[in-house]
């Protein structure tokens, strides 16, 4: 196994400055919102909220200033987004552009491409969704049908996303298609930007368990996509894919998202609680705080330009079960009955639906598990 | 990790090897005591990331040795609080350890024609285990690091939360640890147990998951939702 030593989080400049700025600005500019929007808020798509993000300098902070980035570490980074989703800030509408495409679009994009896509993604105004489940390709990702062939205008993409998060809302997919007729498994994959307003190109919703419109189907009959569509190197999509992973694993997002939960739960509970109440607040602020030096560990070393595939991936795993059981441990030692309409009773219920995705999207349990395992040298 | 720290690991390396046969005896002549003591005092300055990397090496060589009450003692401190810490660097050790061995024998003992380690069950059992590991060294070491940013008094909150995840993760390290090894795991001779056995005594000793799960979430209460992040935000950057 790697080692696995804690790396120092040492971002530069005044993070205290940061922090304190960023409390202040979000006072201000945080719509008050339903409770429950600011549990799993980055699915909370706000679109005034993101431009104005953007336009206070939270959005593409990594991003070169002639992008419209603020060439800033990755590390204030973090910071900014560990407190936007402590406070539970509506960020879902730039949250992919901001976290994944944008930082792929500088690694392997061309210079066309940063020009056309950056600024708009740091102004918090234009909006990306990932497009890599098919209905044959879920876990086995590299079963990728959906193709594109060149032709003397540009691309034509034919076949079919789905699971497509905010494709609906979104003004860009960032697609793994197959561009080598006859390739297999994960040859032979390209990444494309391709515009949503392309004709050819047809969204359907799908509704998920808790009522919600957040993911879709994405059909493409024949849809002509310029040559300057082509993200990176042809026929390397596979290897950028991975790369784009390993941004979307480690993040806070991953011990944050029921955030607002815990603290209902921790308010309800009042300075006198149940001792079995206090319990599970200090079992579960002990794998919190665990979390948070694993996850600020894993991108600080991220930020050294080393790779830290196996460490974003216990990340993921720790994160997802934290999640996914505390709503259920609290649901264990609360009485808020199932309809009750107050905060932590709407939470709970709130979150228990939720749940099950956590461990579903940004890749399973279980190849989680086998990625962790490899690490181990046992595959 | 410095040079310096690495010649000291080197040390307790071997001081630790001879003193599992010998008893604490080289472990006092090699003069630990004075790991903590201030360089000012005679001592060997260490910081307390020094002390994890030392505790760690115990926790697997020596763990059923009073290595931590002897290096504490050299501080003439005698906190509680500070052993419940000491102990959370030998639990990192020795879980590391029961990893370390469970890899090497799936990846030796063959079963159905190949290693244990190509299938899929124990590759997810391992991975879950390892998961556990991990997060007990990242404990282990903010809390380190804590110590050492603010001394022992302000760092209750990360000695409590340290210590209650490393009580945690002990049932499913040590139980799949040795479901993976089979029968020769339950032997006294296999050298599984020399870790597994003290990890079981230490999610007691020094406050069990009960003890610090209260004393923690009675303060986290007291916080507040808010405060809670507030205060985790100002006590590590
Ligand atoms: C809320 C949500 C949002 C999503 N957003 C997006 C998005 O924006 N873009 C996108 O491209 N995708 C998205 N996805 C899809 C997600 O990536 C897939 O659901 C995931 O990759 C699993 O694929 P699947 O659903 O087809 O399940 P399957 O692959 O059919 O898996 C079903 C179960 O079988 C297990 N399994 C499969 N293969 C193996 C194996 N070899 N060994 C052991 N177990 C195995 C899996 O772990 C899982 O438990 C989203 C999913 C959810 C739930």
């Amino acid at each position: 196994m790697q080692d696995f030593a804690l790396y120092p989080f040492d971002p530069p400049g005044d993070i205290l400055a940061l922090r304190t700025d960023l409390r202040a600005w979000l006072a201000i500019n945080q719509p008050e919102g339903d409770i429950v929007e600011r549990a799993n808020c980055w699915a909370s798509f706000d679109t005034g909220f993101s431009r104005a993000l953007g336009a206070a300098g939270y959005i593409g902070m990594t991003l070169p200033a002639r992008y419209g980035g603020g060439d800033r570490h990755p590390l204030e980074r973090y910071v900014v987004i560990e407190e936007l989703l402590a406070a539970g800030a509506p960020v879902g509408a730039h949250w992919i552009a901001d976290r994944q495409t944008g930082p792929l679009i500088l690694r392997y994009g061309s210079e066309e491409q940063r020009q056309r896509y950056l600024p708009g993604i740091a102004r918090g105004e234009l909006y990306a969704c990932i497009g890599l489940s098919e209905p044959g390709a879920g876990s086995d990702l590299a079963a990728v049908r959906t193709t594109a062939r060149e032709t003397a205008e540009g691309w034509r993409i034919s076949g079919q996303k789905i699971w497509t998060t905010g494709a609906h809302l979104s003004h860009v997919m960032l697609a793994l298609v197959r561009t080598e007729e006859g390739s297999e498994r994960n040859a032979g994959l390209s990444q494309f930007l391709v515009d949503l307003d392309t004709p050819g190109i047809t969204i359907r919703p799908i509704i998920d368990m808790a009522g919600n419109h957040d993911f879709n189907e994405v059909f493409f009959d024949d849809a002509l996509v310029p040559h300057g569509a082509l993200v990176g190197e042809r026929g390397q999509g596979w290897k950028q894919v991975t790369a784009e992973l390993g941004l979307e694993r480690s993040g806070p997002e991953r011990y944050l998202s029921s955030h607002a939960l815990f603290a209902a739960l921790i308010d309800a509970a009042g300075a006198d609680p149940d001792p079995a109440v206090a319990a599970l607040i200090g079992e579960l602020a002990a794998e919190m705080w665990t979390l948070r030096q694993l996850s600020m560990s894993t991108a600080a070393k991220l930020a050294a330009g080393e790779d830290p595939m196996v460490e974003a991936s216990v990340v993921k795993e720790l994160g997802n079960s934290f999640e996914q059981d505390m709503p259920r441990r609290i649901q264990a030692v609360v009485t808020s009955g199932w309809e009750d309409p107050d905060d932590l009773a709407r939470l709970l219920r709130a979150l228990l639906i939720a749940s099950p995705s956590f461990s579903l999207r940004g890749g399973t349990r279980e190849v989680i598990r086998g990625i962790i395992a490899r690490g181990l040298g046992l595959r | 990790m410095s040079t310096a720290r690495d010649m000291l690991c080197d040390t307790a390396s071997a001081v630790f090897a001879e003193a599992a046969t010998a008893g604490i005896a080289p472990v006092e002549a090699a003069g630990f005591a004075l790991l903590l003591v201030p360089e000012a005092d005679g001592g060997f300055g260490g910081d307390w990331g020094d002390l994890n990397a030392v505790l760690k090496i115990a926790g697997v060589m020596a763990p059923d040795l009073p290595v931590a009450e002897h290096i504490l003692s050299g501080l003439g401190e005698m906190s509680p609080a500070l052993h419940a810490a000491a102990t959370v660097s030998l639990m990192a050790g020795a879980m590391e350890q029961a990893l370390a061995l469970s890899v090497e024998h799936v990846n030796t003992r063959q079963q159905f024609g190949r290693p244990l380690g190509k299938f899929q069950a124990v590759q997810q059992s391992l991975a879950v285990m390892a998961c556990e590991v991990r997060a007990v060294d990242a404990a282990a070491g903010a809390m380190a690091a804590r110590l050492d940013a603010a001394g022992f008094t302000d760092a209750d909150f990360e000695i409590a939360a340290a210590k209650l995840r490393a009580n945690r993760a002990v049932g499913v390290v040590t139980a799949i640890a040795h479901q993976v090894h089979g029968a020769i795991g339950f032997t006294q001779e296999y050298d599984l147990n020399r870790v597994t056995i003290p990890l079981m005594r230490w999610r007691g000793a020094h406050g069990n998951d009960a003890h610090w799960a209260g004393i923690l979430g009675r303060q986290v209460a007291s916080l507040g939702g808010r405060g809670l992040w507030e205060t985790l935000t100002a006590r590590a950057v």
